[in-house]
């Protein structure tokens, strides 16, 4: 294929990206001697790797792409390198190196010495490490040395993919920068206008509707897709996730919500403004914005309910949640209770024969309305603080109502609640789990704790100093 | 022998007798114990297998939707992959049942799609290499296992040029490629003990080979699947795309194991009120597991067969034959035998006692009689109970009783004349006719054996009634509440509250007469039912009802044991010089120079604050146990012993807080 075909090609397939391509093609693609290194750099989803991917899938230049998350130790990346040097060499000249003495790549110099023996006689070889600055466990030496291959290997001409500019690891001045910036809303708007989705998921029926022919039904798809990419930037995407993909998933996860009135026919496909007025409540949630497993759609296609009743829904799942043992619940409120409240306030609040509990909360709420100073963060929007065992174990026995035989069970719990992360330990890992001495925090909040309390009828609050104004 | 590390220990041989012996020849405890084995055996493998059919039941509709949820993920075609098609099984905070839902869930996955299932646990999974390894492995072993030609060629490959590191997926691809599942289903155990970090990179990266490898990620997830989503940061959710799957809730699988063990109807040996209470509340209590519900069973059994020797007479058509004379006494031994006995004396049957207490072979007639006789009246007994269920369901009543909890109260023989049995009666009385044609269509299909009331004339009595009602409105019997009317009358000031019946249709009025009818019947069976079965005679056999093995076993108290030896240490030396000077309980208070060191500092430990200056404890212990001034070392060494023993029990710490002091770690009672 001819460079310009590519180029045409490639504009189509990548938009508002001309300049990028346009300087990618002409070091590659000419016949003088391309950058012996060259940084592409750019944020998230701005079109780095697919371009360099699929200019050079379409050149005629022998190249191999590695990426560097799939790598998970340097020697991985390293024996890979090699690997796929040596795979593209053979698909390229169809051919079989004889691959024995490559077998071993174990350090830097040595991948140095294996691409000078492989790339020997070659005119020219792109290597492509994608993501460079994911590399985990990567040595100081790796980047600095990397940028100094090209001066071994004449032949060599690497690109490293990365977010942002490494010019000052690579320890190299004079390396070539190529930038990928963030698309701006009008790029994005393009990009994204040219697959809209449908409107209607099943055509109109041709008996009902006989003129609303299939091409009508494109445009008009366009029309009002063009419209709501628009709406949908200014109002959540530009604060929340500027980036391509974030826009398009939300776009996407808003759509049928939003021509929902069209399918079932109370505005038509043109009544953009009534649409926006009739569908503005779904641009004030923040559901669209977020990232979840479980996609809100297939949810609404279980129940199929309107939004009212979904809340009402909601709820009832947090319901159908497992049931902890009962003993078990009130070991993580008195663990919660451990974690906020100092320990020296523990006998005005748990113990069982002194009523001085009222009067001593009465001090601390007072303490908390004087307006000090400083303003009193609430505890409970503070980080936990760790406790001896022991002292849970007290709560526990202070807020049950009656004995609790001292069984292993409550044991076994603690060890079960460990597992589930719902308690941590914290310090001196390893050794036995349960031994004494052995310092814990709990690991949820304040919300979960008070619906865990409520349902073994236990109002948190009243025993968290200082209370909660919630 | 000293210069000896270890050496084997030969007693002095004497042909003394021993002074005190115990009588082991005569009274064998074991005897017949290979039989009672083979009973236990028997009898278990049934409840066994009951389990295992009642855990699938409960786990298919979730294994179904899981594995559709798996075949569905295959057909999306996976060259442009979007997101790994991900299920996240919410499975309940009963982590040990975890591992065998998982296993199920792997075999039904393998046989019914054409996928591999590799399940991975937190242990084996520390940091990604490990975790990558460990799935590699998995792979492999069972290529290895298909056709060995494979193993050969790996291993040779580094002769050949690179050879791939084994953490690297690209094993698993080659593995793919010949073993062409449709998708590599990787289970991820307890989603909970992996590091959120881990995870992340775990999804990051099958996401990055998802254009080459179909993954489908499953994550057991113990707590809930919003908090699992809240772990995940990054852009790790953007990647996973799935379902949530909630597995049964343990109380109802193990609702439904109760019903099918122990208050099913044929079942020989029953496990009696009190275990089965203890048994459950620890379910409800302190944790919530299907496989401790079965041990707790199947120690019940082994402790039954074991230990009883009448238990042989459970065996299925024994002969007079097999039985030694031995087990006969032991029978007589029973108390349910002595008050059978003393029953029949009463009634003056002098002759029969006689006969059974002499004749070996009529009492084995007794005894084969009545255990058949009392495994129908146990039968019947929850027979009758699974009735109670039923008509409570079909009569729509508010408070849901559960099977277990009805079963157990009949079993303890609290049913008759007990609140419940009295309001379901009522109601019964009170049912409108759709209600009462709902009831016995529902006891129509109990299975039950042995359930004397005629339900088919009842049936056509009330076809009959119905046939020519022509009103929607279905028949009222005269005690429901709606032919009541309240009226007032007025006489001198005074007002006069005064019930009257509206006047009853002649319809009504038959139908009325059908509902009493059906309540007698049923008022009459259950009173032949709900016997007390701890009354019957050889309910020992019957039955199982001891508590103190399960407690020991399954409840044991380490803690409090501890701290009984040290704070009484008389309850287990049992010695005449410590305390119990004046009468036993008061031997808790008193501290005496006698007692073991150990124990004295324990007590001094226990008065004191959270910081303890160790030279106030040593004057004290000085004080207490020293004997003479010149004494002192000796009773220092005890001290220093007694503390590093302290400190050894994890009781005692030392302290950087104080100079001199050591911290008190555990407080007694906890």
């Amino acid at each position: 294929m001819l460079p310009d075909e590519i180029l045409t090609q490639l504009d189509k397939q990548y938009p508002c990206r001309e300049f990028q391509i346009q300087q990618l093609a002409s070091l590659y693609f000419s016949n003088l001697p391309s950058p012996p290194l060259l940084i592409a750099h750019g944020l998230t989803a701005t079109g780095k790797t697919s371009i360099i991917k699929s200019l050079l899938a379409l050149s005629t230049i022998p190249h191999t792409i590695i990426n560097l998350q799939e790598c998970i130790t340097g020697r991985h990346l390293l024996e890979r390198t090699v690997s796929s040097v040596l795979d593209a060499l053979d698909e390229y000249n169809d051919e079989r190196i004889d691959r024995r003495p490559y077998s071993r790549t174990e350090n830097l110099s040595v991948l140095a010495n294996h691409l000078q023996k492989i790339l020997e006689g070659h005119k020219k070889f792109v290597l492509v490490f994608d993501g460079i600055d994911k590399q985990r466990e990567a040595p100081y030496t790796f980047l600095p040395g990397l940028a100094r291959f090209s001066e071994l290997i004449p032949a060599l001409s690497l690109i490293l993919i990365t977010t942002l500019p490494i010019s000052l690891e690579l320890r190299k001045p004079g390396t070539p920068h190529l930038p990928f910036p963030p698309y701006s809303r009008s790029s994005l708007l393009t990009i994204l206008s040219q697959n809209p989705p449908k409107i209607f998921l099943t055509q109109p029926s041709e008996e009902q509707y006989p003129d609303y022919t299939p091409d009508l039904a494109a445009e008009d798809d366009a029309w009002l897709w063009g419209r709501f990419l628009g709406a949908v930037y200014d109002s959540l995407s530009k604060h929340t996730g500027r980036d391509l993909v974030s826009f398009r998933n939300t776009s996407l996860r808003l759509w049928r919500d939003f021509v929902a009135p069209v399918v079932d026919g109370t505005f038509g496909t043109r009544d953009f403004s009534r649409l926006m007025v009739n569908r503005r409540h779904i641009f004030q949630g923040e559901e669209a914005v977020l990232d979840r497993i479980i996609s809100s759609q297939n949810a609404e296609n279980e129940s199929a309910q309107t939004h009212s009743t979904a809340i009402i829904k909601k709820k009832r799942d947090v319901g159908m949640q497992h049931d902890l043992p009962y003993y078990s619940k009130y070991l993580l409120i008195s663990a919660y209770l451990a974690s906020y409240n100092p320990s020296r306030t523990d006998s005005t609040y748990f113990m069982k024969h002194t009523d001085r509990r009222k009067n001593k909360r009465k001090v601390n709420t007072n303490a908390g309305a004087t307006k000090s100073k400083h303003r009193r963060i609430a505890r409970h929007l503070l980080t936990p603080s760790p406790f001896p065992l022991d002292r849970v174990l007290a709560i526990f026995r202070g807020l049950i109502d009656g004995p609790v035989p001292q069984l292993a069970d409550i044991y076994t719990q603690i060890a079960t609640l460990t597992s589930m992360r719902l308690l941590v330990r914290v310090g001196g890992v390893g050794g036995d789990a349960l031994e004494a001495g052995a310092r814990w925090r709990v690991n949820f909040g304040w919300e979960w704790v008070r619906g865990l309390g409520r349902g073994v009828g236990i109002e948190v609050g009243e025993y968290l100093v200082g209370g909660v104004d919630v | 022998m000293e210069y000896e590390r270890c050496y084997i220990y030969t007693p002095p041989e004497t042909d003394e007798r021993a002074p005190k012996r115990r009588r082991i020849n005569k009274a064998n405890s074991q005897a017949q114990l290979q039989e009672r084995i083979q009973i236990y055996r028997e009898t278990w493998f049934h409840q066994q297998e009951r389990i295992q059919a009642t855990l699938e039941e409960a786990d298919r509709v979730t294994l179904e939707k899981i594995i559709n949820f798996v075949s569905a993920s295959a057909q999306t075609d996976y060259a442009e992959p979007v997101s790994i098609p991900t299920g996240l099984v919410i499975a309940g905070p009963s982590i040990a049942s975890h591992g065998p839902f998982f296993e199920r869930l792997g075999r039904k996955i393998k046989d019914e799609t054409n996928s591999a299932y590799f399940l991975l646990n937190s242990g084996d999974s520390s940091n990604l290499k490990t975790f990558l390894k460990n799935l590699i492995k998995k792979a492999m072993s069972r290529v290895d296992a298909d056709d060995e030609d494979d193993l050969g060629r790996i291993g040779s490959s580094s002769r050949n040029g690179p050879k791939l590191l084994d953490f690297d997926l690209g094993h698993l691809q080659e593995w793919h490629a010949r073993s062409r599942a449709d998708r590599i289903v990787v289970a991820i155990q307890d989603s909970e003990a992996f590091d959120a970090n881990l995870l992340v990179e775990i999804i990051e990266l099958f996401y990055s080979w998802l254009d080459r490898l179909p993954f489908v990620l499953l994550f057991g997830i113990a707590t809930s699947a919003e908090s699992f989503e809240d772990r995940l940061t990054g852009k790790a959710p953007r990647y996973l795309q799935g379902q949530k799957f909630n597995v049964t809730q343990s109380d109802e699988i193990i609702e439904k194991l109760f019903s099918a063990t122990i208050a099913s109807t044929d079942v020989s040996l029953r496990i009696g009120p009190n275990l089965s209470r203890r048994i459950l509340e620890r379910q409800k209590d302190h944790v919530q597991n299907v496989q401790d519900f079965s041990d707790s069973l199947k120690y019940a059994y082994m402790s039954h067969f074991y230990a009883n020797y009448p238990s042989l007479f459970l065996k299925q058509d024994i002969t007079f034959k097999d039985l030694p004379p031995d087990v006969f006494e032991a029978t007589r031994n029973l108390p349910s035998f002595r008050r059978r006995v003393e029953d029949m004396l009463d009634s003056g049957r002098a002759q029969e006692v006689r006969k059974l207490l002499d004749s070996d072979q009529y009492l084995f007639e007794n005894i084969v009689e009545h255990v058949q006789s009392g495994q129908e009246v146990l039968s019947a007994l929850s027979t009758a109970g699974m009735v109670i269920v039923r008509v409570r369901q079909a009569l729509q009543m508010s408070a849901q009783v559960p099977l277990s909890s009805i079963w157990i109260r009949a079993a303890s023989g609290e049913m008759m004349g007990s609140p419940l049995l009295r309001e379901t009666m009522l109601s019964i009385k009170k049912a409108p006719s759709d209600r009462l044609a709902q009831l016995l269509s529902s006891l129509e299909d109990l299975e039950g054996i042995d359930f004397p009331v005629d339900l088919k004339a009842y049936r056509k009595d009330l076809d009959e009634l119905n046939k020519d009602n022509t009103t929607s409105t279905p028949l009222r019997s005269q005690h429901d509440v709606r032919n009541d009317n309240l009226r007032t009358t007025v006489v001198a000031q005074k007002v006069l509250l005064s019930k009257h019946k509206a006047a009853l249709s002649e319809r009504d009025k038959a139908y009325s007469e059908l509902v009493g009818h059906f309540h007698d019947e049923l008022d009459t069976y259950f009173t032949t039912a709900f016997i007390d079965p701890r009354a019957l005679f050889l309910s020992e056999i019957l039955m199982y009802d001891l508590k103190s093995p399960h407690t020991e076993v399954f409840q044991p108290k380490p803690r409090f044991a501890i701290e009984r030896a040290l704070a009484s240490p008389h309850d287990y030396l049992g010695c005449d010089c410590c305390g119990d000077a004046d009468g036993g309980r008061d031997a808790d208070a008193a501290l005496s120079a006698t007692q073991p060191a150990t124990a004295i500092i324990y007590r001094l430990y226990l008065e004191s604050g959270s910081l303890i200056n160790v030279s106030d404890l040593w004057s004290a212990f000085n004080a207490l146990a020293g004997e003479e001034e010149d004494a002192e070392s000796k009773t220092m060494a005890l001290f220093q012993r007694a503390i590093a023993e302290l400190k050894y029990l994890g009781l005692l710490k030392p302290s950087k807080k104080k100079i001199d002091h050591a911290a008190k770690v555990m407080w007694k009672g906890l």
